[in-house]
């Protein structure tokens, strides 16, 4: 089975390290939320993985093949990114023939399509065209290439709620349609968190866990009480975070559940991935 | 194949638009000016010259603009650098032969009815269009390669590197002005004149040879295209 594989990736800026040995792989067929705050590394993973900077160690394969420098892999990955990398002064329906040029799944009929479903005028040039609607068009672009990986680097910046919706339901189409891998690195966890299958989060350059949502949002629980007893609980525990209000607390834990005596009055409640990720990677590790 | 080809065709057919608009506001600012000359002196043949430099100036623009535009759009579409290097020195000869045959045409039938100079009919004579397209082909290919390995360099170490760099370079050039002005003898002044002379296709005899100045011109894009090709191979999106 294919799959991106990333093998021992470093990377540095100076005195800074982007990514420290991460070690992780993408398998094929599925959709993978790629989350991390600001500078934990993700877009550096990226790009490393479209080629468009080189690692200082380590190596990442594409179904086996080589991603740094090879023609090969060109059919099999697209990266939409959040930074524009297109000719500004050319029109939307000429990127989109150029696009239909250099790939050879691209397909016309779906990009023009799309288009029309988010009112995107493809008469206008990159350049006149809003935030959001720069955004739209790379979406549009991506989910009209029919390779086998793709991956969105902050796909929804400055798209309204509407059309984010419409993405989100547009992905899950194409999803059920073809086989592909979808890796989504995003800051808007929740909205993506009913989507993808797997998550990874990377922190400080470091891939902090690979696991698949729903086992995260099993593992993941919060306990609540008087701070005397929520400590006691927490003994021995995978204490993510806590929080205090007054003589309050509430204690984020991964793993399982113990039961609670009769007479407690501790109160245990589901956590969302947001706040899973906020609490782990204050916590970082 | 089929991948290069499209990059190269992305290369030259997305300069058609800023090729058009620069030959309309040359060729009109030329015959305005033209126009002015004449009607302000009565003078019905005014001399004329230096179009080609105008050419040259857009191509170094547009050497330059290549690296810093079609890299990042050769990248979002999954290019290798040695991709995007070869696409992107075709479509440099590419525009620079349809510049230079346009310049050459233009040039040569302007000097047939006025008194305009083309830079090589100037130095070589007039009557071999060939060798005048090819020349001229060379020449644009060189100015392209120059600064596109600028704009690479430029990115590689940063602006005031660079201009460190420029300043080094500027103190280079007055040092080997300094060095034949005062510290080589007459006689190796003369030996290095020859030589550009010849590399140039002036011979000692007196004749031209055109194929020399083609061949200099081929060996200074190849040193600045291997150049660029080094630097490229390492280069990084930033």
């Amino acid at each position: 089975m294919g799959a991106i594989q990333i093998k021992g990736i470093t990377k540095r800026y100076k005195d800074v390290i982007a990514l420290d040995n991460v070690s992780v792989s993408f398998d094929f067929g599925k959709i993978y939320g790629l989350l991390g705050r600001n500078g934990a590394g993700k877009s550096t993973l990226i790009n490393i993985i479209s080629n468009r900077i080189f690692a200082d160690r380590g190596e990442i394969l594409i179904d086996g093949i080589s991603a740094k420098e090879t023609m090969a892999v060109h059919d099999k990955i697209f990266c939409m990114s959040e930074t524009d990398l297109y000719d500004r002064d050319l029109k939307v329906m000429e990127h989109f023939k150029w696009t239909k040029r250099f790939y050879t799944d691209f397909d016309m009929n779906k990009a023009l399509a799309l288009s029309e479903k988010y009112h995107l005028d493809v008469n206008k040039r990159f350049k006149a065209l809003s935030k959001g609607y720069q955004s739209i068009f790379k979406l549009i672009i991506a989910l009209s290439l029919s390779v086998p990986y793709v991956i969105f680097d902050e796909p929804v910046l400055g798209l309204d709620a509407n059309h984010r919706e419409l993405f989100y339901s547009l992905l899950l189409k194409e999803f059920e349609e073809g086989e592909r891998t979808f890796i989504i690195a995003t800051h808007l966890i929740e909205e993506v968190s009913g989507i993808i299958e797997e998550v990874v989060l990377i922190d400080k350059g470091k891939v902090l866990l690979k696991e698949s949502a729903e086992n995260l949002l099993e593992k993941g629980y919060s306990i609540s009480g008087s701070a005397a007893e929520v400590e006691n609980y927490c003994v021995g525990r995978n204490v993510i975070g806590t929080e205090e209000l007054g003589g309050l607390k509430i204690a984020y834990i991964m793993g399982e559940k113990a039961a609670l005596p009769k007479e407690s009055s501790l109160q245990f409640s589901a956590i969302n991935l947001q706040k899973l990720f906020v609490k782990m990677t204050e916590k970082g590790a | 194949m089929n991948k290069l080809k499209s990059a190269i065709s992305y290369g030259c057919l997305t300069k058609i638009r800023p090729l058009v608009i620069f030959y309309l506001v040359e060729y009109g600012f030329f015959a305005l000016i033209m126009a002015i000359v004449v009607l302000c002196t009565g003078n019905v043949e005014p001399n004329s010259s230096g179009a080609e430099m105008a050419s040259a100036v857009f191509l170094s623009i547009m050497g330059a603009l290549s690296f810093k535009e079609d890299f990042k759009a050769f990248l979002q579409n999954g290019f290798t650098r040695r991709y995007i290097f070869l696409s992107t020195f075709c479509s440099f000869f590419l525009v620079s032969a349809a510049m230079a045959l346009i310049d050459t045409l233009l040039g040569n039938v302007l000097h047939h009815f006025i008194k305009h100079f083309t830079i090589f009919g100037t130095l070589y004579g007039y009557g071999n269009l060939f060798f005048n397209w090819l020349w001229l082909t060379c020449l644009y290919v060189t100015f392209c390669g120059i600064f596109y390995l600028a704009a690479l360099v430029i990115n590689k170490v940063g602006k005031t590197t660079s201009l460190l760099i420029g300043v080094g370079l500027a103190g280079v050039i007055l040092l080997i002005a300094a060095l034949f002005r005062f510290v080589f003898s007459s006689e190796l002044v003369s030996r290095i004149a020859q030589f550009m002379s010849t590399a140039f296709g002036f011979m000692n005899d007196g004749t031209v040879n055109l194929v020399f100045p083609i061949l200099t011109f081929i060996v200074i894009g190849a040193v600045f295209g291997l150049g660029s090709y080094a630097l490229i191979r390492h280069t990084e999106l930033k």
